[in-house]
């Protein structure tokens, strides 16, 4: 993934549509250390094949929802990163 | 006590019982979801359900403390959702609650569900029979991806009109729409913008009845879009509420007449609708002068010298708080920039420029002079 700051590796997870269309339900991804979560969702959408449900995606970066996809995310080496579908438990 | 489980068998009701079960408590309550056979026609075979297990726990527990800090009196709580393949008909949830009063479990049991579709990160698909490709669900509680309105550009949305043959036809009335969700946002934006607009100038014909010339009408009127009892889209427009308006004089109290007949006098029996009819023009200018902390006009006084006052008003007001002006939402003063008059280069001349100049008009004068000799 292109970048200028420091970069660290995190585990990225997959669900349902999301894990059909990225064909994996978990892949490690090199990210920088701190981005603006739209960002970061655009370059994993690009890389995933997650086009189709682009709009629709949520991330939750370790277990917690990033409410605002404008708010920046610190990551440490090794953190959990969710790309969540809408959700329909129930 | 707080029960929170994913569970891979089928949920036992009876069991959910005994945990809940409690001397102290009058209530219990159990919500139970359970899987349909049938989504637009098509039958529905089973329902695989996946989770992101470790946070759905964690939301899940916290959907129970959030149910202690709102229903305190709560004894037990149980959230068990069940993962992998449930055949129709089958519990794919279980949300329950005891407490001493029944309202408590009741409500409780309803929040937690709502909370349940909204935050709880599982998902199900639809295993249909036949041909029919299955389908991932969408809550439509289900928490949505927000984003800043200022980072929002609607210019990079694109527009594109999608047209496909091989479709049935849509009714010929009826437009079908194929854009994205920000695409979507902006067109409803416009629409609605668009209808109140037109509102806006429904109401100033109302307002101005009698005179049908609406190019200088700056009437105010307040009015509200309701949207109509089960309707998909149509708006019912409730509007003017037209308080003090000319048309409204008729339908007024005449309070001092009544006042005048309570106190058994004759005098200065005056018609209230007149009188405002009188004041009503300069009633707009008043409440500015109120406003601005002006002292109440004679009425004698020319409109001129009191919108001198206003003005004057504003300007002290505007020396005094620059911000001021960044409140009244008009155009930003970049823009106004240019409007602002050019400074005057100030130049020194010396004497024997100046000299120069003179010479210069009256040679220009004696030209003028011959010319005309």
């Amino acid at each position: 993934m292109p970048t200028d700051g420091p970069v660290v590796n995190v585990h990225v997870l997959f669900f349902a549509k999301s894990r059909e269309l990225a064909r994996t339900p978990r892949s490690e991804v090199d990210v920088p250390a701190q981005i603006v979560a739209s960002e970061l969702l655009e370059q994993l959408v690009a890389r995933f094949d997650l086009t189709s449900i682009r709009d629709n995606l949520i991330l939750a970066h370790n277990e917690t929802y990033i409410e605002n996809l404008s708010d920046k995310i610190h990551f440490k080496e090794g953190d959990e990163l969710a790309i969540i579908p809408p959700l329909s438990g129930g | 006590m707080d029960h929170v489980k994913l569970v891979e068998d089928p949920i036992d009701i009876a069991h959910i019982h005994q945990l809940l079960a409690d001397e102290g408590c009058g209530a219990s309550s159990v919500f139970v979801g359970t899987t349909r056979d049938n989504f637009q026609g098509k039958k529905v075979v089973s329902l695989a359900y996946e989770a992101y297990d470790n946070m759905a726990l964690k939301e899940m527990n916290k959907i129970c403390s959030d149910l202690r800090t709102k229903w305190p009196e709560l004894r037990h709580i149980v959230i068990y959702h069940r993962l992998g393949n449930v055949p129709v008909c089958e519990a794919s949830v279980v949300i329950a609650a005891s407490s001493p009063h029944r309202s408590d479990a009741l409500e409780s049991v309803s929040f937690a569900i709502d909370q349940l579709k909204t935050r709880v990160p599982i998902w199900k698909k639809e295993i249909y029979e036949g041909d029919h490709n299955s389908e991932w669900k969408e809550n439509k509680e289900s928490f949505r991806p927000k984003r800043s309105v200022s980072n929002f550009n609607y210019l990079a949305c694109p527009c594109k009109a999608e047209e496909s043959p091989d479709e049935i036809a849509a009714p010929q009335k009826l437009v079908q729409i194929r854009v994205n969700d920000a695409e979507l946002a902006k067109r409803v934006e416009c629409f609605v913008n668009s209808k109140r607009a037109e509102i806006n100038s429904q109401n100033v014909i109302d307002f101005k009845a009698e005179d049908k010339d609406l190019s200088d009408s700056c009437a105010r009127t307040q009015s509200s879009i309701i949207k109509q009892e089960k309707s998909n889209c149509h708006l019912k427009v409730r509007r003017v509420n037209n308080r003090s308006g000319p048309q409204q004089m008729a339908f007024r109290p005449n309070y001092e007449l009544e006042l005048n007949k309570l106190m058994g006098s004759r005098d200065f029996v005056t018609d209230p609708s007149t009188e405002m009819k009188k004041t009503l023009h300069n009633s707009r200018l008043q409440t500015i002068e109120l406003y601005m902390g002006l002292a109440a006009a004679h009425s004698d006084e020319s409109v001129f010298s009191r919108i001198k006052r206003v003005e004057d008003r504003i300007l002290q007001l505007e020396s005094i708080s620059p911000e001021y002006r960044h409140f009244t939402n008009l155009e930003p003063p970049s823009s106004l920039a240019p409007t602002l008059p050019k400074k005057m280069r100030k130049k020194s001349y010396s004497a024997q420029e100046l000299g120069a100049f003179i010479q210069k008009l009256k040679d220009g004068d004696r030209d003028l002079n011959i010319h005309l000799k």
